[in-house]
């Protein structure tokens, strides 16, 4: 075969794999791009490509204070949750990683489980024990199933940034006179920091877009964001939601950038499992 | 650094009994009311239901097959995309550009996602829209509520989980083989089948595996996309609770979903480590 041949077939595959590439790429962004589009439109149903410009969609749901409550009681779940996830697993993953228990491994795997449950099982469950303990469908009852299914991903890059962690510099520390305590806040901290930031990220988003275990524990007056969106489409939908969805794609994208800008988004790929 | 045993037992036994109490427990009580009536009586009358009745056995068997389905198409669709992304490694803005087209979906809800396909896959939405510009039907298709829709709204919330399943091993890969093979005399395409998907074979596993766990539970996608008919076990699962109130056959439907989508999962690993793939850990 002639060099010229070879070089052109080597050039071709990795052009398909770009075209293939882009074309994905384009699927993932394309109903994402049409909810903001729609979200404009002036005309009262849904059309797309949108008729002219407006805001008037957005200024419909914010004057609307069922939808404001909504978010804000996302915004307050997807905090509480991730800081009592924040709370619990941090320090569990650093206990598994270096404790030197018998058992951490299995342990390990209790705290990943909730990840490979399914999710309406969890939030079914959340229901069964909320209604034994007598607060079945409240605030609490979906904070408690938040923390369950956000904890794997905090104790997962907990876990992952303390396995290439360099325990000589926590030697030297304590060597040097620091206490356990002051060498946890001075030295190990700092180092995993990323990881516990992507892993807080990771949480707070999961929250934050759950409906499988919200539905199960609110009632129709206090509902998360997702699950108000959830009722509505079913029966109907129109620009008003569609202003409601664009809304939570901003919020998205700006949860985005900040994984990129504090921990840089090739590193949570590396933690993906 | 040191941790000492009373702290070691304090740190780690309070989330582990948090997740005694609101995740194990949860689960015991599921199980326990999937051997339940409403009398409190134990009995194996909600099994016999659902492993008696075809019905039951026809929404398990669905909700696998679109699990199967999803599982397979999201690898064809996105390890393209994930070697395209090890291929430009270097050029650091398309990568990023990349990552943020690839984590905007995940890190929106399955409903707004869905919703986004309602609009596309309507009577005049952009998917009749353009099938009919070039010619391919002649009358808009009937795309909402039916199987194809279920199956590409599943696909889309999917993917960037395979995505990014596949991306973190090519990422770690080790290059000089690849530069081997070829120095070697391989061709491109031979280098890619011999040396880069057997190493890329973990992501594979792992994404198929996530995929799979995440495809078989889902339950707001296949809801709305079905034009709300209940065709596969999550939604049974969701109608027994919130509006038959027959929590216990609920409950029995859930176990078995989690008992079939267990066995399938073991049986799978087993399978995978018993062939000879070695490659890098993520």
């Amino acid at each position: 075969m002639s060099r010229r041949l070879t070089r052109a077939r080597d050039a071709a595959g990795p052009l398909l794999i770009s075209i293939i590439a882009w074309a994905v790429l384009i699927y993932l962004v394309l109903p994402l791009a049409v909810v903001i589009a729609i979200s404009f439109t002036t005309t009262e149903y849904l059309a797309f490509p949108p008729v002219g410009f407006t805001l008037r969609w957005y200024q419909r749901f914010l004057a609307d204070p069922s939808y404001v409550d909504a978010i804000l009681l996302s915004a307050r779940l997807a905090f509480g949750s991730t800081l009592i996830g924040f709370v619990l697993g941090v320090p569990a993953a650093l206990v598994l990683k270096r404790g030197r228990l018998p058992g951490a491994q299995m342990l390990g795997n209790l705290f990943l489980s909730p990840l490979i449950l399914p999710a309406i099982i969890i939030g079914v469950g959340v229901l069964q024990i909320s209604g034994a303990l007598g607060f079945a469908r409240s605030f609490e009852a979906m904070l408690v199933g938040h923390v369950v299914i956000i904890l794997p991903y905090i104790v997962r890059t907990t876990l992952a940034s303390l396995e290439g962690f360099d325990t000589s510099l926590e030697e030297a520390a304590q060597d040097l006179g620091a206490s356990g305590l002051g060498t946890f806040f001075l030295v190990t901290l700092p180092l995993i920091k990323p990881g516990i930031i992507a892993g807080c990220l990771f949480g707070l988003i999961m929250s934050w877009i759950d409906v499988e275990v919200s539905i199960f524990n609110t009632v129709i007056a206090q509902s998360p964001i997702p699950v108000k969106v959830f009722n509505y489409v079913q029966y109907s939908v129109d620009p008003m939601i569609a202003a409601v969805s664009a809304a939570t794609i901003y919020i998205a994208f700006v949860l985005v950038l900040l994984l990129d800008r504090l921990v840089g988004l090739d590193k949570v790929t590396g933690q993906q499992k | 650094m040191r941790i000492n045993r009373l702290w070691a037992a304090i740190l780690l036994g309070i989330p582990l009994i948090y997740l005694i109490v609101f995740f194990v427990t949860p689960l015991g009580m599921v199980v326990v009311d999937s051997f339940s009536n409403e009398a409190g009586e134990l009995t194996l009358a909600n099994y016999a239901t659902v492993l008696g009745e075809a019905y039951y056995w026809r929404v398990l068997g669905y909700t696998f097959w679109i699990a199967l389905v999803t599982c397979v198409a999201t690898l064809i669709l996105g390890y393209p995309l994930a070697y395209y992304m090890s291929l430009i490694e270097r050029r650091r803005t398309m990568r990023r550009l990349c990552f943020i087209l690839i984590l905007m979906p995940l890190f929106t809800s399955n409903i707004v996602r869905s919703f986004g396909w309602i609009v596309l896959l309507g009577r005049e939405g952009l998917v009749n829209e353009t099938l009919l510009l070039l010619g391919i039907v002649d009358r808009p298709l009937r795309l909402l509520s039916t199987e194809v829709a279920i199956i590409i709204g599943m696909i889309y919330v999917m993917l960037p989980f395979m995505v990014l399943a596949i991306a973190s091993v090519l990422q770690n890969m080790n290059g000089s083989l690849r530069e081997a093979s070829r120095d070697l005399g391989a061709t491109a395409f031979a280098t890619f089948l011999k040396v880069t998907l057997p190493l890329s074979a973990p992501g594979i596993v792992a994404g198929t595996l996530i995929v799979f766990t995440l495809s078989i539970s889902s339950y707001v996608t296949p809801r709305i996309m079905s034009g709300g008919r209940s065709v596969v076990s999550s939604m049974l699962i969701y109608d027994q609770f919130m509006l038959v109130f027959n929590p216990f056959l609920g409950s029995a439907i859930a176990v078995v979903l989690l008992v079939a989508s267990f066995a399938l999962i073991i049986a799978y690993t087993l399978l995978m480590e018993r062939r000879p793939a070695r490659g890098t850990s993520t």
